[in-house]
């Protein structure tokens, strides 16, 4: 009994500590913003508005601002640009995801089950490729896709987030892959598959859920990253989500209310993702992908 | 064995090829650089051999820095590996309302440093955060702390918001880890009598340990690279109290105009997070190379 | 005959308009900005393409925190903006650097605006007496009060700091927590900025004309303003310590504090009706101290070294730059009435236009009186390098994690350290 209320407990906890922030963004995003400085606090004794939300996809101004000579200095058209940076987020993220499974799939399954010459030493120096932090190689990197003429391209973007996860995926999957009790695989020679065949026929039904959990991981990786989206990044119809969200957080002329709408933009997809996606996930773990 | 021609290369070469290609030609540079007066404000690119990293070794905002991204690091990493176990354990238990408990849990993971520290110094902040608000509500303070300028309060802060962005990654991964283990091994040790703190440390560790290797490596060295939740809520302050060393490249090299300095360091951080990950391998039975080669 | 007059003009424009897309080349200049108010940047990029059909801006906005390291990576890594926004500690690095070009060379005609610009500005746009820039706008850093707590509690509006600390001690005194505000971003130039406007309150300075440094002489100003910070965190607590600008204003907008030090066009935010809960109630007082001076600086348009290789883009960017920080000020003006944002080009104080929108939020002939008497500030080749240095010890003393003496010293030591790298003496 005592284990049952602290399992209950414990569960509530971490949805406070994973929701509520979120939460907290869309009440901040409806009230206005006199509701949230109100000292003692007052929130919900303002009435509440979707004007914030209504500014973002079409540009009408809040009814604060419409009075005649109305300072604007707290309205921010870089808030309009959410929609669209949401929208190249899910290109590029969703890309980023496909192609660490397609290529870090294979290369993990290699490395758990084959033998070959190099094998450890390329291993390890896939793992060492991260090592020196990002912030060093932003001018190479800059001046590299510069040359290539894609400055400033959803193509660079998905190209360098891809050799930022695709050693990580690779790891990750592998320890999946290195899971699997050789019977299988025996078996499956012994049917006379080629690698090929037993990779997709029995390996790869075999850690489907993990494998999506890992695309999860690349696509969120991706989806968050801000360094090089910020420093390779153009003009604001190719602009990355965290980049238009660094510049609400942290310019003077947003109000409280737009900024919470834009997080709550930028919440939502990913949420409705990852629940979709997540469900499949859990699901197949917990039908037990591997029964011995 | 059959022995085919080298087919196994197709398997790796599409992931090792780019890369090594995108990652030889930075760290080339960044290592050219490391190794040359590179700053802005003088004249030409001279080499001057180790003297940058000389120089940063004599500087104590450097070591002040180096302390606090240990500090940070042996903090966040396990604890996010831990709260990921606990969590995961969460998400494979029977409970009422556990979709909701499961849908929300990888939200955190969705949102840029930015967003992150905005939320977060929503919560810390001293005049309007919440929780100054709810522990005076409680009566447990009255007077504001001051949770983002006070040393050993910003460190709890940003260490706070470094672990929620974290989290659910390592939960994600050890659900899998966890679900993978064959189910007729807790059968037996059922039939042994083992209590559950037996189960989990005879069974259940052993089974996971490969998982937990990979993540602490992971988190590590998320923690020792990455630095834009920590800079957002606090600007590595007060003073260097939560300076971390990756910042400390973007700043020598960006704001202090030396180049020659940030590569330098960077070198110096891959050095750290070398020793990190060399001991936590060496601590943690993992299995990365199960079918060795002889 | 008006109507005569119409119809010519109208088929005059037709016909300048149809020369432009057929006969006429398109020159293409970027404009590099941070992204403050972007929509009426890109409205008045607008109204300059309409007027020269022949030019083409393409606009490239960056965060203001990011702006500098950008604008380093961007010259660094061969691509270079044309026309971009400058800042008055950028100056001398990136133009030493090669990176911008000065009007003598690349705008000649700009260069009579400076006859109009406030002194602190045109010295902000200087280089080696060579002018680099037209205002985008200019501000100075003011302190600031809620009157209304003010007068609540008898309080007469402070002229010294110690007048400060007196009256934060009484509202302390009446259950207010902290009753200063202070922006405490050690990353952030403004920190420092708002340090040197402080000092100069007191009549103090932080170099002396070699470009020594005196200010940790503990007999100096800017030694004694940082002693008081020091004790006002430590001893008194009576600062509430934030970590951005916005922060100020949400945080006075909780009515639970009373002072500030910030730009006057975060006031303007600050007692903006429509979003915050006590518009109306925070005023501008002169900077405390004997001498009650404040800093002063400019932000503004410049053109790029690489901008000038082609004639015709250098001859579109000097366009541009006229057009925007120069003219008859239509767009200072613009700025200034629309989202209170100061101005460097003095004339504008006569304008009715922005004595009846600033008169909402400021007292606008004190703030007149406090820019008469602004400083610039000192901007070498290595101020903003050794600033990004100096704000992190300036931030650990404030806290009392070190001593005055410390933080002072070993900015000095710096201080003199970078001169003579660059200067070599």
């Amino acid at each position: 009994m005592l284990g049952r209320s602290l399992l209950l407990f414990g569960a509530f906890l971490v949805f406070l500590f994973s929701a509520s922030p979120v939460i907290l963004s869309f009440i901040g995003s409806i009230v206005p913003d006199q509701a949230i400085f109100s000292y003692p606090p007052n929130w919900f004794g303002y009435g509440v508005t979707l004007d914030n939300y209504r500014y973002i996809f079409t540009g009408e101004l809040p009814t604060v601002y419409q009075a005649e000579g109305a300072n604007r200095s707290m309205i921010s058209d870089a808030a309009r640009q959410v929609p669209r940076a949401l929208f190249n987020s899910m290109i590029v993220s969703g890309s980023v995801a496909l192609i660490n499974l397609l290529l870090g799939g294979p290369a993990a399954y290699a490395y758990a089950r084959m033998r070959f010459r190099g094998r450890r030493a390329t291993f390890i120096g896939l793992i060492m490729a991260p090592l020196v932090p990002s912030a060093a190689l932003i001018v190479p990197y800059y001046l590299l896709v510069q040359q290539f003429g894609l400055l400033g391209t959803k193509l660079s973007m998905i190209l360098i987030h891809s050799i930022m996860t695709l050693p990580f995926t690779t790891l990750i999957l592998s320890v999946f892959f290195g899971r699997i009790p050789d019977e299988l695989e025996d078996a499956a020679l012994v049917d006379g598959c080629t690698p090929l065949q037993s990779f997709l026929r029995i390996f790869v039904p075999l850690v489907r859920p993990s494998l999506l959990a890992t695309g999860l991981f690349a696509f969120m990786l991706s989806y968050s990253e801000f360094l090089f989206a910020h420093a390779l990044g153009g003009s604001s119809d190719s602009r990355l989500l965290p980049v238009v969200m660094a510049a609400l957080a942290r310019n003077t002329d947003v109000s409280w209310g737009l900024l919470n709408a834009s997080i709550f933009i930028a919440v939502v997809p990913s949420l409705l993702l990852v629940i979709v996606v997540w469900r499949f996930v859990v699901e197949g773990l917990l039908a037990g992908s591997v029964k011995g | 064995m059959t022995r085919r021609a080298n087919t196994e290369y197709l398997w790796v070469l599409p992931v090792l090829i780019p890369v090594f290609l995108f990652t030889l030609y930075p760290v080339a540079h960044a290592l050219w650089k490391s190794l040359h007066r590179s700053q802005v404000l003088l004249p030409g690119e001279p080499f001057v051999g180790l003297a940058n990293y000389a120089s940063l070794l004599n500087d104590s905002t450097i070591w002040a820095s180096l302390r606090n991204t240990l500090g940070f690091t042996l903090v966040a990493a396990p604890i996010t590996v831990v709260v990921g176990l606990g969590v995961a354990y969460l998400l494979l238990a029977n409970y009422p309302g556990r979709i909701y408990v499961r849908s929300v849990v990888l939200l955190p993971w969705a949102l840029p440093g930015a967003i992150t520290a905005v939320i977060w110094i929503w919560v810390f902040h001293p005049s309007w955060g919440l929780l100054n608000h709810g522990l005076r509500l409680a009566g447990i303070i009255d007077r504001n702390l001051q949770w983002l300028t006070q040393p050993d309060l910003a460190r709890f802060a940003v260490a706070v918001a470094h672990i929620w962005a974290q989290f659910p990654f390592a939960a994600v991964l050890m659900l899998a880890a966890l679900s993978s283990i064959d189910s007729t091994l807790y059968s037996a040790a059922a039939i042994d009598g083992a209590n559950a703190w037996q189960r989990f440390r005879f069974v259940t560790l052993p089974q996971i340990s490969t998982m937990i290797a990979v993540l602490t490596v992971y988190e590590t060295l998320v923690a020792v690279t990455s630095y834009d939740v920590t800079y957002a809520m606090t600007g590595g302050g007060p003073g260097s109290a939560t300076t971390l060393l990756a910042f400390q490249i973007w700043k020598q090299s960006f704001s202090m105009l030396n180049f020659g300095n940030g590569a330098a360091l960077a070198f110096l951080t891959a050095l750290l997070s070398l020793i990190f990950i060399a001991l936590i391998l060496w601590a943690i039975p993992a299995e990365l190379f199960r079918t060795d080669d002889e | 005959m008006a109507l005569h007059l119409k119809h010519l003009v109208r088929v005059a424009v037709v016909l300048a308009l149809a020369l432009a897309s057929f006969g006429v080349a398109q020159t293409d200049i970027d404009f590099a900005v941070w992204n403050y108010s972007l929509d009426i940047v890109q409205d008045n990029i607008e109204k300059f393409e309409s007027e020269n059909p022949d030019v083409d801006v393409t606009l490239n906005d960056y965060t203001w925190p990011d702006y500098h390291d950008t604008m380093v990576l961007r010259f660094r890594g061969n691509n270079a903006p044309d026309t971009l926004y400058v800042g008055q500690d950028w100056l001398p690095a990136w133009a030493s650097a090669g990176w911008l070009a000065p009007f003598d060379e690349a705008c000649p005609d700009l260069t009579q605006y400076a006859a109009d610009a406030a002194n602190y500005a045109v010295n902000d746009m200087t280089y080696q007496d060579q002018l680099y820039g037209l205002p985008y706008y200019a501000d100075t850093i003011s302190f600031l009060y809620n009157g209304a707590i003010l007068e609540e509690h008898g309080i007469a509006v402070p002229e010294t700091w110690d007048d400060v600390l007196q009256a934060s001690l009484q509202l302390k005194e009446a259950g207010m927590d902290h009753p200063f505000v202070y922006e405490y971003g050690q990353e952030l130039p403004n920190f420092f900025d708002a340090f040197v406007a402080q000092v100069y309150g007191r009549g103090g300075d932080m170099f002396d004309e070699d470009l020594n440094p005196v200010f940790n002489d503990p007999e100096n100003a800017a030694f004694q303003h940082l002693q008081w910070l020091q004790e006002a965190v430590t001893e008194h607590d009576i600062m509430e310590l934030v970590p951005h600008e916005t922060d100020v204003i949400r945080t006075m907008n909780t009515g639970q504090h009373a002072f500030s030090v910030v730009y006057n066009y975060v006031l303007a935010a600050m007692n903006e009706e429509a979003t915050q809960p006590r518009a109306g109630e925070f005023a501008l007082a002169l900077m405390p101290g004997e001498a009650h001076q404040t800093l002063g600086f400019a932000k503004f348009y410049s053109i790029s070294q690489a901008a000038t290789n082609d004639a015709d883009k250098r001859e579109a960017a000097c366009q541009f730059i006229e057009y925007m920080g120069g003219g008859d000020y239509s767009i200072a003006t613009r700025w200034a009435a629309e989202n209170g944002l100061g101005f460097a080009q003095l004339p504008l104080f006569e304008d009715p236009a922005v004595r009846d929108a600033w008169n909402d939020w400021i007292d606008v002939d004190l703030l007149r009186e406090q820019v008469a008497s602004a400083r610039t500030g000192t901007w070498t080749e290595w101020t903003s390098i050794w600033s990004a240095y100096f704000r992190p010890l300036l931030a650990q003393a404030m806290v009392g994690e070190s001593t005055v003496e410390e933080a002072m010293n070993s900015g000095a030591a710096r201080w003199i350290e970078y001169r003579e790298t660059v200067r070599g003496n």
